[in-house]
């Protein structure tokens, strides 16, 4: 079979058998968003009478007129009353009752016409990926718009549009929604929408896992949110003790939207895992796995095992404030380095939480624009397991400048720089790959080349960082941001947007306005580069993070900042143009396989048709055979009868 | 039952039972990825308590006049989750020999114990002779063992779907081979399913014997 460079656009499904029972009912009258968000509203004030009713003498604060109890509860109760609201707890009476569960209709979401499917608890994955997508974007740009207001505001070097206290809110919220919201950036969209589809399975693991892990989502965004209300919380995106229990009631906000994005990530992972050990098509050997699949699956297990100690760090940071135990005060036998203990083990993983699904994507999209088989393929896989297993034994270097034994700084500061050996297999892979290949410019290929010139700087800035005596002259300065900034933004936004470009194709069966998308990639890597280059020099020069006011020999280069990152804005506001004219308005079909690639998703129809795959497939060869002479074709989509069943079953028993 | 005789059923079947495959498969993953996840969140705990024990800031891991959580309770808490376990791990045996009706009768037990454990944590937690940030050890304690009862509680509703689910499924099925392959397949969906709660619920238990042992006995 060759590649098909031309798949057939998925058959109109039309209606179909009409659905019967709730499906039956108009979109108004069954279980969504809308009855979510009346869900919520109920719950919301029901949990916050009855916190008042629990620890109504507990002390209030002038800047609310309620206390910690009634707020988390509110809190608690109102993400139970979303998720009753959309009909999550529909199936647990009736699995009581010892019922089987009922036909899915949800399993089919793509099959029904409209757009309500995209507001309900629907079970297929696809729809869960494009969920994950549009809400991914929507959390992006309000971080983005928190940005501005940083960069607004440090335009000048003293108080001029907004105060100490909220110039420290707007950098926590902007830190925390980038840190929290964005660790599902790819793995919910594109993990989600394309996993099952790139290791050839008809359906996920877990679809009422999944589901669930997004609609957590919007509740831990409109949670962080009302912090603003509540006067934010003072600590930006760690929360650290022993301001964290000293703050105001939006610090409430900010544990109990941690903890529940945390919840969101576990249960992605979960499915992830699980999906990718069993549910892989025959053929599908761990020596032929996408590496984007390989980059979820590593990922996958980080949010596993080092989120639930997040989770937990949160519990007891809501427990301090509400329940008043003293987990985190030192006068009361806790100890606020417990939770930077806690909160580390958890914020080192994720930093490669963030970086691994950049990789991923990237590797996908340099194979197919350099007409290459992938180099170095299982070095890259061993990569990421090697960055994943490593990460877990980083964390002590954030606590570098907190009083730690100064005789565990060398043996932490070795694990850091072990790091970055593993995670230079997979820069070098992008690299062998490059060479003598006669690349292909397309818009996802660009950001790839910016990802990997990004991370380079992100990355050897890193190593630096992590020798003590660097870390600790820079610690808390500018040049700190401007590392992080080139490896999450320089890394992970660019591989979302290489990610956007290459696969929404496929996902929507519309592309993206070509000319447009080369402007936003040139004023996007162009500004991104302007904004943050400078930032390593303004560290350097002693410009300290969180603070509103700086000296002011340091202006020139901080309006040079401001007014790059504005005209970054701009850039994200052409992509965010492109995004709603080519979806809503140009909407120019792509329906073929524009980049001629070999990946099992580029061989159907488009979009996916409701299960995936007529059959289950039989793999083949590797989907990077790129240029191989005699390449057998990635799958067999139509096996004969027979070949399947010997896949699962032993000769024996298929001949009994 | 599906009609297996033309080619298109007959592809069907295969990809419905390459599907079955995986399912029973998730399962046995499922529950070994949720204990390791567990084991994490609990992690965190058995840190907290470590951590604070040996760092004893300002004196008050347990202060003066610290008063400890009734022994007899805490015991008798744990060694209903032991028996539950107990009792469930029991009935498992025998279910795979074969009897359903024993396996029912053990699970009932099972949930029984374990609600029972349950709700005298919550009593226990409601009468501590101590204020909840009195202490490091009355932090942790009273910070960890609402997280674990509402880890058993979730952990006995699933329980209670297995036995509701047990209902359906006719005891001649755990002795013989069913007549179709839809009920072959829910035989085994069920004691895949019983299987991975067994797994999760032992797992707790063990987790309840070590954290008694840290709290009452260490």
């Amino acid at each position: 079979m060759a590649i098909q460079t031309q798949p057939e656009r998925a058959e109109p499904t039309g209606r179909g058998p009409e659905p019967a029972g709730a499906a039956a009912r108009p979109w108004w009258m069954r279980p969504g968003a809308h009855t979510g968000l009346v869900g919520a509203v109920i719950g919301y004030f029901l949990g916050h009478w009855l916190g008042n009713f629990l620890g109504g003498d507990f002390a209030r604060s002038g800047l609310s007129d309620t206390n910690d109890v009634a707020i988390v509860l509110g809190y608690a109760f109102g993400v139970i009353g979303w998720l009753a609201g959309l009909g999550v707890f529909n199936d647990l009476g009736r699995l009581m009752v010892g019922k089987p569960m009922p036909e899915e209709p949800r399993l089919l979401g793509l099959e029904e016409p409209g757009l309500a499917k995209y507001f309900r608890y629907t079970l297929d994955h696809k729809v869960v990926g494009i969920q994950y997508l549009y809400g991914m974007i929507g959390y992006f740009l309000t971080g983005g718009l928190f940005a501005m207001a940083i960069r607004s505001e440090l335009l000048s070097p003293t108080y001029h549009l907004i105060g100490p206290e909220q110039y420290l809110m707007v950098v926590g919220e902007h830190g925390t929604m980038m840190m929290m919201m964005m660790s599902s950036v790819i793995l919910g969209p594109f993990g989600q929408y394309f996993g099952p589809l790139l290791i050839g399975s008809k359906r996920v693991a877990f679809p009422r896992l999944e589901a669930l892990g997004f609609w957590l989502t919007p509740a831990a965004y409109i949670v962080l949110l009302s912090a603003v209300v509540m006067g934010g919380f003072p600590t930006g995106w760690t929360g650290y003790e022993p301001l964290a229990t000293q703050a105001t009631q939006g610090m409430d906000a900010y544990f109990f939207a941690f903890g529940l994005m945390g919840i969101s990530m576990i249960l992605a992972g979960f499915n992830m895992i699980v999906t990718v050990i069993n549910y892989r098509a025959p053929g599908m050997r761990w020596s032929r796995l996408p590496m984007f699949v390989w980059s979820m699956f590593t990922v996958s297990f980080l949010q596993v095992l080092a989120v639930p100690v997040l989770v937990g760090a949160c519990y007891m940071g809501l427990e301090d404030r509400t329940f008043q135990t003293a987990f985190f005060t030192n006068q009361l036998g806790g100890s606020s380095y417990l939770y930077q203990n806690l909160f580390w083990f958890f914020g080192h993983p994720e930093v490669y939480i963030l970086a691994l699904p950049g990789f991923g994507v990237i590797s996908e999209v340099v194979s197919v624009f350099c007409r290459k088989p992938l180099f170095g393929y299982k070095i890259a896989a061993a990569g990421m397991l090697g960055v994943g297993i490593l990460s877990f034994f980083v964390w002590q270097h954030h606590l570098f400048m907190s009083g730690i034994n100064p005789d565990m700084r060398p043996l932490f500061m070795l694990t850091t720089e072990l790091i970055s050996i593993p995670t230079g297999f997979i820069f070098l892979v992008g690299m062998g790959t490059f060479w003598r290949a006669k690349i292909r410019f397309s818009i996802p290929m660009l950001f790839a080349l910016a990802f990997y010139f990004n991370f380079l700087i992100g990355g050897i800035s890193g190593v630096f960082l992590s020798d003590v005596p660097a870390d600790t002259t820079e610690h808390g300065s500018f040049f700190v941001m401007a590392h992080f900034h080139y490896t999450i933004m320089g890394g992970l936004i660019f591989a979302f947007m290489a990610g956007i470009y290459y696969w929404l194709p496929k996902m929507t069966g519309i592309k993206l306005n070509e000319t447009l998308g080369r402007v936003h990639f040139w004023t996007m890597f162009i500004f991104f580069n302007t904004t943050f280059l400078p930032l390593f020099a303004l560290g350097l020069m002693g410009m300290p993070r969180r603070v509103f006011e700086y000296a002011r020999n340091l202006e020139t280069l901080n309006d040079w900042v401001s007014i790059s990152a504005f005209l970054l804005g701009g850039s994200i506001l052409i992509f965010l143009i492109n995004f709603v004219m080519s979806m809503l308005f140009w909407r120019e079909p792509e329906v073929g396989n524009p980049w001629r690639a070999r990946s099992l998703e580029w061989q159907l129809s488009t979009p996916p048709p409701p299960e995936n795959f007529k059959r289950v497939p039989v793999i083949l060869s590797s989907p990077y055979d790129y240029g191989v002479k005699d390449a057998l074709p990635v799958a067999d989509l139509d096996p004969p009868p027979g070949v399947i069943g010997a896949a699962y079953a032993p000769a024996d028993a298929v001949e009994a | 039952m599906a009609d297996t005789t033309s080619p298109v059923a007959a592809v069907q079947a295969e990809d419905e039972g390459f599907y079955h495959e995986s399912a029973l498969n998730a399962a046995w993953t499922g529950s070994r990825l949720a204990i390791g996840g567990l084991t994490f969140l609990f992690g965190a705990f058995l840190f907290a308590y470590f951590y604070l024990r040996s760092l004893n800031s300002s004196g008050r891991w347990q202060g003066s006049g610290y008063v400890p959580p009734s022994l007899w309770q805490g015991t008798v808490i744990m060694l209903l989750a032991e028996v539950s376990a107990g009792a469930n791990y029991f009935g498992l045996q025998r279910i795979k020999a074969g009897s359903k009706s024993t396996w029912q009768i053990s699970g009932l037990v099972a949930l029984a114990f374990g609600l029972a454990a349950v709700a005298f944590q919550i009593y226990q937690l409601a009468t501590l002779p101590f204020p909840p940030g009195s202490s490091g050890y009355s932090s942790v304690f009273t910070g960890f063992y609402p997280v674990f009862l509402t880890i058993q509680l979730a952990a006995m509703i699933w329980l209670e779907i297995v036995l509701a689910r047990s209902r359906f499924i006719p005891a001649m099925s755990f002795v013989e081979q069913p007549p179709t392959i839809a009920d072959t397949q829910d035989v085994q969906k069920f004691q895949a399913n019983l299987s991975a709660f067994s797994a999760t619920w032992n797992y707790l238990a063990l987790m309840a014997l070590l954290f008694w042992f840290l709290f009452y006995a260490l």
